[in-house]
């Protein structure tokens, strides 16, 4: 109980008129980068961060988390109205969502989404309250070497979890560390990979990394199929927002399922996005007969929203227990805590209770918010997808080098933001995943240090990763995640071959 | 014109690679060796190079022999067009803001956008960008005091 008292004195922080009022502006602002195709979660936070920077870590983070919920439910409007995910963790709404819509029943589909969602979102926010004491006390213990093999976990689940090939997740997470160690080294105090280019001397801020690959990579996808807009009327009627509340409990099987495939996946660095696809194949496989899946089934639509927010909130738990991110976003907030001079991992529990159990309380408090709001302004949104994409289109673009610039005021941040949204653009096409690479970025020096260290204690040799049974599971387990899936590949697909042969 | 994927998918893996060797070359002259204090500076960027330049040449590798032949088309000729439609004038607006500013920059990129391709008003796309550009200027320079970068209009207006 000891979570609950330190839970209520969170609240006591965050029940201000001022948090509140963060907490509205926060969850607006997500809504609009969720709405917009070409902004998303993980570079709207990065675009906000930049303005965070004189404000107090408390308000600084319930603005950015609030963000990053509003970002989740604004994704699931347009892929329900528009059929188009503004988010890459609501794709999979899109496939019984849009036709529900068509159908005629755009409220029933919009607040089938969004109560499953809040309700995904608060079974995350619950389970972080429960865990997160002991999670950063068990952290506690770890040394130099156990922080190493969780970062090496947290690569290897990526590759192991992710949903692209493994060879290009392994790249993928080998550019962000190599794009890590450009600059000064903290250790040795060398420049290092500045290839005698002076702008390169204080490093590649991941920032300016994430708003090139995500938002100007992503807008180009957009551009160059055209945008075709058709969307389905979104007046939400009130009687039917109630009916469908009264509709929900009967899938509560879809919910509780949904809920612990999120929040598992949210804690292992699977990500929403895998969490949703996953649990959207699940609902499919194991609900009861019915109307077939992707023409307007409601369990279409409970199944990926719920597990989205489910793991969308319990990525925040890795992030603060371990400092180990687990989404694209968990990485930039993550980011954005070094920034602010703040240590994520099990210390900050121990030195800053406010802002953790803060940040905790104010998870409870802005996904209410955010249902809320995001009931009440579908048809503002809405409208705002009706925007010529002449206009919008270089509002975003502007907004990303105004947000890129104020990273850290460099003229040559704008040319990499160019670069960037160019590799974005080819690894989406080419199905490289980004959010190894902003991961690796994020976590590479805290990766290197802890390597540099074990080193040292080990003078040089690799057996310190298995010198205690603590470090040694966790690196077991790690390889274990790479290895297994491959071989299960390997045996199905050796089979598939057997039975083509028997069939000839 | 068309590009085929796996072309790219080729090209792509390459040039990856090449960035390894890139990362491990420039590591070799750090020192990737073992000193007094641990491992030298070029230590762990060097095996990260090295990785990538190897993952790089197996995916070129892996693609050729289990895709070749494969016809999926990477970007069409219209795609093509649409997408340097847009890039141009993008590439365009970050020359014009290093020269001009951000806020002179964003209003002529807005302006020029909404004017050509958006097929408005000239007066209206320009209200569009100037207007852009004044809103940009209260959220960034007054409510939140993070200066943007200013051009020599901002110096004759005596705008700091």
């Amino acid at each position: 109980m000891e979570n609950f008292g330190l839970l209520m004195e969170g609240f006591q922080v965050v029940l201000t008129p001022t948090h509140l009022a963060i907490m509205v502006i926060g969850v607006m602002l997500g809504l609009v980068v969720g709405v917009l195709p070409g902004l998303g979660a993980p570079n709207g936070v990065s675009l906000l961060i930049p303005l965070t920077f004189t404000m107090d870590p408390v308000s600084a983070i319930i603005l950015l988390a609030s963000m990053y919920w509003g970002a989740l439910f604004g994704g699931s409007t347009t892929s329900i109205l528009f059929n188009i995910p503004g988010e890459p963790s609501s794709v999979a709404t899109t496939f019984d969502g849009y036709p529900m819509a068509q159908k005629g029943q755009s409220t029933r589909a919009l607040t089938l989404a969004f109560m499953s969602a809040g309700i995904g979102a608060l079974v995350g926010v619950v389970v972080i309250t429960l865990l997160s004491t002991w999670a950063a006390g068990f952290a506690l213990r770890f040394g130099a070497p156990e922080y190493f093999s969780v970062y090496f976990l947290a690569f290897c689940a990526f590759i192991g979890m992710g949903s692209s090939a493994p060879l290009k997740t392994i790249i993928s997470l080998l550019v962000g560390l190599a794009l890590s160690t450009v600059g000064m080294d903290t250790i040795t105090g060398t420049l290092r990979l500045t290839y005698g280019l002076n702008e390169l001397m204080g490093g590649v801020s991941f920032l300016v990394v994430v708003i090139g690959l995500f938002g100007i990579g992503e807008i180009l996808m957009t551009v160059q199929d055209g945008l075709h807009f058709r969307g389905v009327a979104s007046r939400i009627d009130l009687r039917d927002v109630f009916r469908t509340i009264a509709e929900l409990p009967r899938y509560w099987a879809t919910l509780l399922r949904s809920s612990a495939i999120g929040v598992w996946m949210g804690i292992t660095p699977g990500g929403p996005t895998a969490a949703s696809f996953m649990s959207y194949g699940v609902a499919r496989q194991w609900s009861r007969p019915g109307e077939p899946f992707g023409k307007g089934r409601p369990e279409g639509i409970v199944a990926p929203e719920t597990a989205d927010h489910s793991a969308g909130t319990c990525a925040m738990l890795p992030m603060l227990a371990l400092g180990v991110p687990s989404s694209a976003t968990a990485a930039v907030m993550m980011g954005g805590l070094m920034i602010w001079g703040l240590t994520p991992g099990p210390m900050l529990f121990a030195t800053k209770p406010d802002f953790v159990w803060g940040l905790i309380a104010s998870m409870y408090i802005s996904n209410i918010v955010a249902v809320v709001l995001v009931m009440a302004t579908v048809p503002l949104f809405a409208a705002l997808l009706r925007i010529p994409f002449a206009v919008i289109g270089p509002v975003i673009v502007a907004i990303c080098f105004v947000g890129a610039y104020t990273v850290s005021n460099a003229t040559f941040d704008l040319w990499l933001v160019l670069l960037f949204g160019v590799i974005g653009y080819v690894f989406s096409k080419l199905s490289y995943p980004l959010a190894p690479l902003v991961l690796a970025m994020v976590l590479g020096h805290k990766a290197e240090n802890s390597f540099h260290q074990s080193m040292i204690l080990s003078d040089g040799s690799l057996d310190v990763f298995w010198s205690n049974p603590l470090v040694g599971s966790i690196m077991t387990l790690a390889l274990l995640l790479v290895i297994v899936p491959q071989v299960v590949k390997l045996i199905a697909r050796l089979r598939n071959r057997g039975t083509l042969r028997s069939a000839h | 014109m068309v590009i085929k994927r796996i072309h790219m998918e080729v090209l792509v893996a390459c040039l990856l690679a090449l960035g390894g060797v890139a990362v491990a070359g420039g590591s070799l002259e750090l020192g990737v060796g073992w000193t007094d204090s641990g491992p030298d500076a070029g230590y762990f960027p060097f095996y990260v190079g090295l990785l990538l330049a190897i993952a790089g040449f197996a995916n070129a590798i892996w693609t050729v022999i289990l895709h070749r032949g494969e016809t999926e088309i990477f970007i069409d000729s219209e795609q093509a067009r649409r997408l340097l439609s847009f890039l141009l004038p993008m590439t365009a607006f970050v020359i014009v803001t290093l020269l001009l500013g951000l806020y002179v920059g964003a209003a002529l990129y807005l302006f020029y956008v909404a004017w050509r391709q958006g097929k408005y008003n000239p007066f209206w796309a320009a209200g569009l960008g100037i207007g852009f550009a004044i809103s940009l200027f209260v959220v960034f320079d007054t409510l939140f005091k993070v200066p943007l970068l200013k051009g020599p209009l901002e110096a004759f207006l005596k705008i700091y």
